[in-house]
């Protein structure tokens, strides 16, 4: 199937997500592209806790960091890979 | 014959350079250096008075990035104590944005031939004294095994002539062998986290293949922003020669997703004053096309090389005293770039530039082909680029920095977790990577001691993280030091790889 939304589609609804998250649970969220050890900012909060990053691959372009996880409910964190997972099927 | 392109050579000569891939950055035909502009300027803002030069130095302790006008301003500055407030404005930003520690690296010279031709590089085609080869991937290995496994880097620079033999499918190839090595070390192991590269100017699609294996920071300078100079130093006809090319590669790689980008000026070849004017030109226009500025800035000054005249016959040389205004009006002026001093420069100037804005320095630097692994001691001319002015290990300068106070920082984290572009940027301009900065260091300055340091080197380096770590219990969230605490513990418990 074609692809129905493009990278900066995703960008947009992902810097939204983002921001609700950060409004409602204070957790710092952004999305990174993968390549090899290059992880490249781009989307997202851009500013974060002074906390370690977690990393959460969701495919081998994309990844989700943050290192507020704990603050961010299940359903949440789910609605956000979601986004990332339907965009790149 | 000598100096002549093979039809190997001059076909792929010919493939490199992608006019649409220059003229679509421009603006109305012209490049972003307007060299009368730039001369006019400097003119203009001469005798500036010190309550403009307050103004200046006010809007660069807000991290913000200097106008023209502003940077010519601090150019022209000739009252002493004017200039030794400079240095000490310089010193406050850097410890602003980087906070106190400095990032160590290696360079890693892969080959040395080379299709170019430039006047002051003992790296030119027709330089018949140099000894040309490239490194085979098993050298690579070994080199970075030495690099990793001996030394305790774990950030290199890795460089390459122009030529065919090393284009972008063997500097892909040369970065994942790099990365691949990984060494028994006294307590852990040791790897190269990030390969930075000082590279040719690339199409978009090899830029893209780079950034597919992973490059940290791609590097390229300018060596002189005037164009007439530029002209006259790289012979018509050279694939160097073309100034557009190279001057819009950095907008190429950051099309091309590679949003950590280095810029330089090779001081020596032009007016200092111009060139530092080219600088921050470049800095504003990447700023202005894409939100992103340089991750570094480089200011070598021309080193002696093999069978070079040019470099003893230039009439634009650097004295130490310019040298030291030179960096601080880029610290000053581009307030969140960080900033490297190599080991062109010998240890006294090093100790006397490093605490007015540098952020990064190598060290245990060998610049022949195959050094590391070949052990060799002595500067060789006829294999290297030009000779080296400090040649101490990394241990020496280590202990050095931590005697001055610094902390020596291996970290890497940043672009494996998406602090890059526009969002260190972001961190930087409002001071908060300086916390990244600190807690990564006291990590990994944590590891290579206990990796590699001799024991006078550990001792210096103990009181070092000591004073940091107690910095971070005062200064930080109570959770942030706990957890810092409990990766140290990890650490010292032979954990590697542990960052913020």
């Amino acid at each position: 199937m074609a692809r129905e939304t493009s990278t900066s589609e995703l960008f947009e609804r992902f810097n939204v997500v983002a921001k609700e998250i950060k409004d409602e649970y204070n957790a710092h969220l952004w999305l990174i592209e993968v390549f090899g050890k290059r992880h490249s900012y781009v989307a997202g909060c851009k500013e974060d806790s002074f906390l370690p990053p977690e990393v959460i691959y969701i495919n081998k372009r994309f990844a989700v960091v943050s290192s507020d996880w704990d603050r961010i409910p299940l359903e949440k964190k789910e609605e956000v890979f979601s986004l990332v997972r339907d965009f790149c099927n | 014959m000598l100096g002549v392109l093979t039809k190997k050579e001059r076909d792929w000569v010919e493939s490199v350079i992608k006019d649409e891939e220059i003229v679509k950055y421009m603006e109305n035909g012209r490049d972003f250096i307007d060299d009368d502009d730039i001369w006019e300027r400097l003119q203009r803002n001469t005798k500036p008075d010190k309550n403009r030069i307050r103004d200046i130095i006010q809007k660069s302790l807000e991290i913000q990035t200097l106008e023209p006008d502003e940077t010519a301003s601090l150019l022209n500055i000739e009252d002493p104590d004017t200039w030794h407030e400079i240095f000490q404005v310089a010193k406050e930003i850097k410890r602003k944005v980087y906070d106190n520690r400095i990032v160590t690296f290696a360079p890693l010279y892969c080959g040395d031939l080379c299709v170019n031709n430039c006047l002051y590089c003992g790296f030119r085609r027709e330089n018949v004294v140099i000894k040309r080869r490239r490194l085979g991937l098993d050298e690579i290995r070994k080199e970075a095994e030495v690099l990793a496994g001996e030394i305790g880097h774990k950030r290199l620079i890795v460089v390459y002539g122009e030529h065919p033999s090393t284009d972008a499918g063997y500097i892909a190839d040369t970065i994942r062998t790099i990365y691949d090595v990984k060494v028994k070390t006294k307590n852990g192991y040791g790897q190269i986290r990030r390969v930075n590269v000082n590279i040719a100017p690339m199409s978009v699609d090899d830029l893209r293949l780079l950034r597919d294996v992973g490059i940290g920071t791609y590097q390229v300078f300018q060596e002189t922003y005037h164009h007439g100079t530029y002209k006259r130093l790289h012979p018509e006809g050279t694939l160097k020669s073309h100034y557009q090319w190279r001057l819009y590669c950095h907008h190429r790689a950051l099309e091309a997703g590679v949003d950590d980008v280095a810029i330089g000026a090779l001081f020596g070849l032009y007016d200092w004053r111009f060139e530092v004017m080219g600088l921050l030109y470049h800095a504003r226009d990447l700023e202005r096309q894409f939100g992103i500025g340089p991750h570094t800035i480089s200011f070598p000054r021309l080193e002696p090389a093999a069978n070079t005249p040019f470099i003893q016959a230039t009439n634009y040389r650097v004295s130490d005293e310019d040298f030291k205004k030179i960096i601080a009006v880029i610290r000053l002026s581009v307030p969140y770039t960080g900033m490297i001093l190599t080991a062109r420069e010998p240890a006294s100037i090093r100790r006397e530039v490093l605490p007015i804005g540098i952020t990064q320095t190598d060290a245990s630097t060998k610049i022949g082909i195959g050094a590391y692994s070949d052990r060799y001691t002595d500067q060789e001319e006829d294999r290297q680029q030009f000779l080296l002015g400090d040649t101490r290990s990394l241990d020496e300068v280590i202990r050095e920095l931590a005697q001055m106070g610094y902390i020596t920082s291996f970290c890497t984290a940043g672009y494996r977790c998406g602090r890059t572009g526009d969002r260190i940027m972001t961190l930087l301009r409002t001071g908060r990577e300086a916390v990244f900065c600190k807690l990564n260091a006291v990590l990994t300055f944590r590891e290579w001691l206990d990796d590699f340091a001799s024991p006078e080197t550990k001792a210096a380096g103990e009181q070092v993280l000591k004073k940091e770590i107690e910095e971070i219990k005062d200064k930080l969230p109570q959770n942030v030091y706990e957890k810092l605490l409990e990766y140290y513990r990890r650490i010292e418990d032979g954990e590697r790889d542990l960052y913020f």
